[in-house]
């Protein structure tokens, strides 16, 4: 699965952290921002690929956003998105507040090391691995001619192809939404009436 | 006009909604009193009385009964008001009927539902004046209820009843012409009310409008409780008045000419003075400061604690402040009073110090707004200006208190050197009698003579303890300044090491998972690089620690010339190469000052990071430092050509903890910190007209020489 890292962190040495080196060594696409406004356009018109958000929380007098408002708004745009907070100050008083509103994926300190760093960024990776929309993209490149196949119909009589089921899903619109929830039911469904054998 | 009917369908309550509405969002049945009692006062009630029978203990005959002589109720009233969830019509009509014309409280339209909270069933009689006829209005809660557990049982969803489709029965009764309003019978009482449930439920109403009788006069709001206990058998709820107060302080505001009151601190004397008007809106301030003695007096009088600062709209008690506490200490600080920092050091005052009412109104204040769960005010520029506005008024109460104490202190020193000149002055006196006295008297005179050496020597004693007092505690004072600035540095400090500390830690852990690898040639020396950078921020660190670990007392002769040349040229010169800022200092070489080396040098440190951040927008920047030398004085002025303060700032700059940014903690130590220091010297500072005109701000500092 390819997926693209989104650091944004108003301190421009962060551009060299190792940590980000790791990562690019890792993943390939890493993308650094120390414009928090700038970073957050770029998720929002991105939203059709896989992305991880490394958020700093602190950010200068400057700029009118802080972690906590990009958080939300990153929320707002998608939920599929793990962030996870990257930040030097006291990690139980943000885990809280953030954790519970706008359920950020995890906490990174500044001072921790590779390592720790790396366990989080797997968990948020297998995460995204594991989620719908990145099990119908497999599906789609394993079996390329079911793309453009319509596999679902709105009451109103519109249709859907797995290919645009799969764009609605990350974009999460209403149907994307209501689609997930739907397949959801289905398949508990069909294990209950033991129609369908996993 | 009838139009082609289409399909429609409409939204529905379910049963359980009057229990959101009413049992669980008033959350204290006192609240629930309040409620009501609010809303006879937004119908042109002059007389509320409150009567409760048989409540303790409860029996069939138990009853609540909320009566009013506001403008009661028609038909269409009941119907289209009293029976609609969440009625807009107070929205609607923000004041009531002439001839009152007061604000309404309400707004929400659920007040009705604080009956639930109260019993189970409640019997509305309600007349408009002139009327021959009463009308009566049952609701059964307790049917809801049933409802309600019932449908929990129903398993097909097309059989619920809903809300709205539960009957209340109403009729009309015989009424009399010349009575208006409304009562509330509410039976079924759920809960004893004990004799200090009533008191409790005495002190919450007399908190509903202020103590401000020129808002209540013209048209009086009384309220009655009768209960069968003796203390509240017919008790009129009076307004609290505030008596004991060691200071009351009233602020208020001329909209003509576009002014706001406010405090200032200057000299030893507590002024008003006239400010522009403030983001939050004009508003009124009345402040009461209890000292020690002053509160336990209220607090024996009133059997209640000294609880803070509240706010009214339009004359009653906004919603934060009327949800029923039990225990005061559990009150929320809305306005954060308490939550300031070093609260309860330094002189600084609490919630259970000050008493206090900030009059608001709709049409100056429109921003402020209550929080719709009733627990505080919808965070925004305005409310957030509202507590700045209070907080700064009690800090300038504070220096004033502050300053009468060292004033008293001071009185003392000087009456005890007095009593000790009189002294001197009698002996002298025995003395100059005593040779013309007889033998017998002059044998008393001489035992007069030995007492008042006796009396002499306790007050020379008392003198010189005193002074050992004064210094001690002017070292505690001392000590407690160094303390919060090495905290705000210690801060600081930890905040920077943990950044650093993981940059050098994970480029370390990078080498070693990934060394040699020729491909990753270029990251191994960026990341040297930045491990040899961060090693030495982290040093510099180290050693303005170090620095602040050093005695703070020695004193020495200073170059003033070479301190600051040495500060722009050597400490401060990456940062303001960074920020390419010029600097120009004209001092003559040979001023000399005999004073603590550490505490000039904060004095400029402190200027110096203040005019950088002043200047960070500049195209040209320029910090100068020039003095003038008299005969006994020197004169230091410190400028910039920066954005300079704002007018409305510049009596409150100096102040502790005064910061435009204090939830991000640190600032607002460094001017005062200033101040201290140069006011510890004997000397004085301040802002004056600035030397780069237009912009930019020029400090006058002016130092004795020492004889």
């Amino acid at each position: 699965m390819e997926v693209t890292f989104v650091i944004i962190d108003d301190n421009k040495e962060i551009e060299e952290h190792p940590l980000l080196f790791t990562l690019e060594d890792k993943f390939k696409n890493v993308k650094f921002y120390s414009n928090p406004q700038e970073g957050l356009d770029y998720i929002k018109n991105n939203l059709e690929i896989n992305l991880i958000v490394l958020l700093d929380i602190e950010f200068s007098k400057d700029d009118n956003m802080d972690g906590h408002d990009l958080l939300r708004e990153i929320h707002n745009s998608s939920t599929l998105i793990p962030v996870i907070l990257w930040s030097g100050i006291n990690q139980t008083n943000e885990e809280f507040s953030d954790f519970i509103n706008n359920r950020a994926f995890g906490f990174l300190s500044k001072d921790c090391s590779l390592e720790e760093a790396m366990q989080i960024v797997d968990k948020a990776y297998n995460n995204l691995k594991n989620s719908l929309d990145n099990i119908i993209e497999d599906w789609i490149i394993s079996n390329e001619s079911d793309k453009d196949k319509p596999i679902y119909f709105t009451s109103s009589g519109e249709s859907y192809t797995l290919n645009e089921i799969l764009k609605e899903i990350r974009l999460q619109t209403p149907i994307g939404k209501e689609f997930s929830s739907k397949l959801n039911s289905l398949t508990i469904d069909l294990l209950l009436r033991k129609k369908e054998n996993l | 006009m009838s139009l082609k009917k289409e399909n429609s369908i409409k939204f529905n309550f379910d049963v359980s909604a009057y229990r959101l509405i009413g049992r669980e969002l008033i959350t204290d049945r006192i609240t629930a009193l309040f409620e009501l009692v609010k809303n006879a006062y937004d119908a042109n009630a002059e007389n509320v009385i409150v009567e409760f029978i048989d409540i303790n203990p409860l029996t069939p005959n138990s009853k609540i009964i909320i009566k009013d002589d506001g403008i009661g109720m028609q038909f269409s009233d009941i119907k289209n008001k009293w029976m609609v969830i969440g009625t807009s019509s107070k929205r609607r009509e923000r004041l009531s009927p002439a001839p009152h014309k007061r604000k309404v409280a309400g707004k929400k339209g659920i007040g009705r539902f604080a009956v639930d909270k109260l019993g189970d069933k409640l019997v509305l009689r309600t007349q408009k004046k002139n009327s021959a006829e009463l009308l009566c209005l049952e609701t059964d809660w307790s049917y809801y209820s049933k409802l309600e557990d019932s449908q929990l049982k129903l398993n097909f969803e097309d059989e619920k009843p809903f809300f709205t489709d539960v009957e209340n029965k109403y009729w009309y009764d015989k009424g009399d012409k010349e009575v208006q309003g409304t009562t509330l019978e509410i039976s079924q009482v759920n809960e004893i009310w004990t004799e200090n449930d009533i008191n409790r439920a005495f002190k919450e109403l007399s908190k509903l409008v202020p103590p401000n009788p020129s808002k209540t006069n013209a048209y009086p709001f009384n309220i009655t409780i009768k209960s069968p206990y003796k203390d509240f058998n017919n008790v009129k709820v009076k307004t609290q008045l505030i008596d004991f107060a060691t200071k009351k302080v009233e602020l208020t505001f001329d909209k003509k000419e576009g002014v706001q009151e406010i405090l200032q601190y200057k000299k030893g004397s507590l002024n008003k003075i006239k400010v522009p008007e403030r983001p939050c809106g004009f508003l009124k301030l009345t402040l009461y400061y209890f000292d020690q003695a002053a509160k336990s007096k209220y607090k024996k009088y009133f059997n209640s604690d000294i609880d803070g600062i509240k706010i009214y709209r339009d004359g009653i008690i906004t919603t934060p402040f009327a949800e029923y506490v039990a225990d005061q200490n559990k009150q929320k600080d809305i306005l954060g009073i308490d939550k300031r920092r070093w609260s309860g050091f330094f002189d600084r005052f609490g919630t259970r110090d000050l008493l206090g009412y900030v009059e608001i109104t709709d049409e100056n204040n429109p921003q402020i707004i209550e929080s719709t769960n009733r627990q505080g005010f919808v965070d925004n520029e305005a409310w957030e200006e509202l507590r700045k506005f209070i907080i700064e008024q009690i800090v300038q109460l504070e220096s004033y208190f502050k300053n009468v104490k060292k004033v008293e202190r001071e009185n003392t020193k000087s009456s005890l050197g007095v009593a000790n000149q009189d002294l001197k002055t009698l002996k002298k006196e025995i003395a100059s009698v005593k040779k013309e006295a007889s033998p017998k008297v002059q044998a008393k005179l001489r035992s007069i003579e030995a007492n008042l050496g006796k009396i002499q020597g306790s007050v020379t004693k008392s003198i010189k303890d005193y002074s050992k007092l004064e210094k001690e505690s002017k070292q505690q004072e001392n000590l407690f300044m160094s303390l919060v600035s090495l905290q705000t540095y210690a801060a600081m400090f930890s905040h920077m090491t943990k950044h650093t500390l993981g940059h050098i830690l994970t480029g370390a852990e990078y080498f070693y998972n990934n060394y040699p690898n020729p491909n990753l040639e270029d990251r191994f020396i960026s990341i040297s690089k930045s491990i040899y950078k961060e090693m030495l921020k982290l040093r510099k660190g180290v050693d303005f620690m170090l620095k602040y670990a050093k005695s703070d007392t020695e004193l020495e002769e200073i170059n003033l010339k070479e301190l600051i040349v040495n500060l722009f040229d050597n400490i401060y010169v990456d940062r303001l190469n960074e920020e390419g800022i010029k600097t120009i200092v004209e001092i003559k070489d040979n001023l000399i000052l005999n004073y603590n080396r550490k505490a000039i040098e904060d004095i400029f440190d402190n200027l110096i990071s203040n005019s950088i951040k002043a200047l960070k927008n500049n195209n040209e920047k320029i910090i100068k430092c020039s003095s003038l030398t008299s005969s006994d004085k020197v004169t230091i002025l410190f400028s910039d050509n920066g954005i300079g303060i704002k007018e409305k700032d510049k009596h409150r700059i100096f102040d502790i903890f005064y910061t435009d940014t204090a939830e991000e903690g640190g600032a607002g130590m460094g001017l005062y910190m200033v101040k201290t220091r140069v006011e510890a010297m004997q000397g004085n500072i301040e802002v004056i007209e600035n030397e780069f005109r237009p912009t930019g701000a020029t400090f006058k500092i002016t130092l004795p020489f020492k004889k």
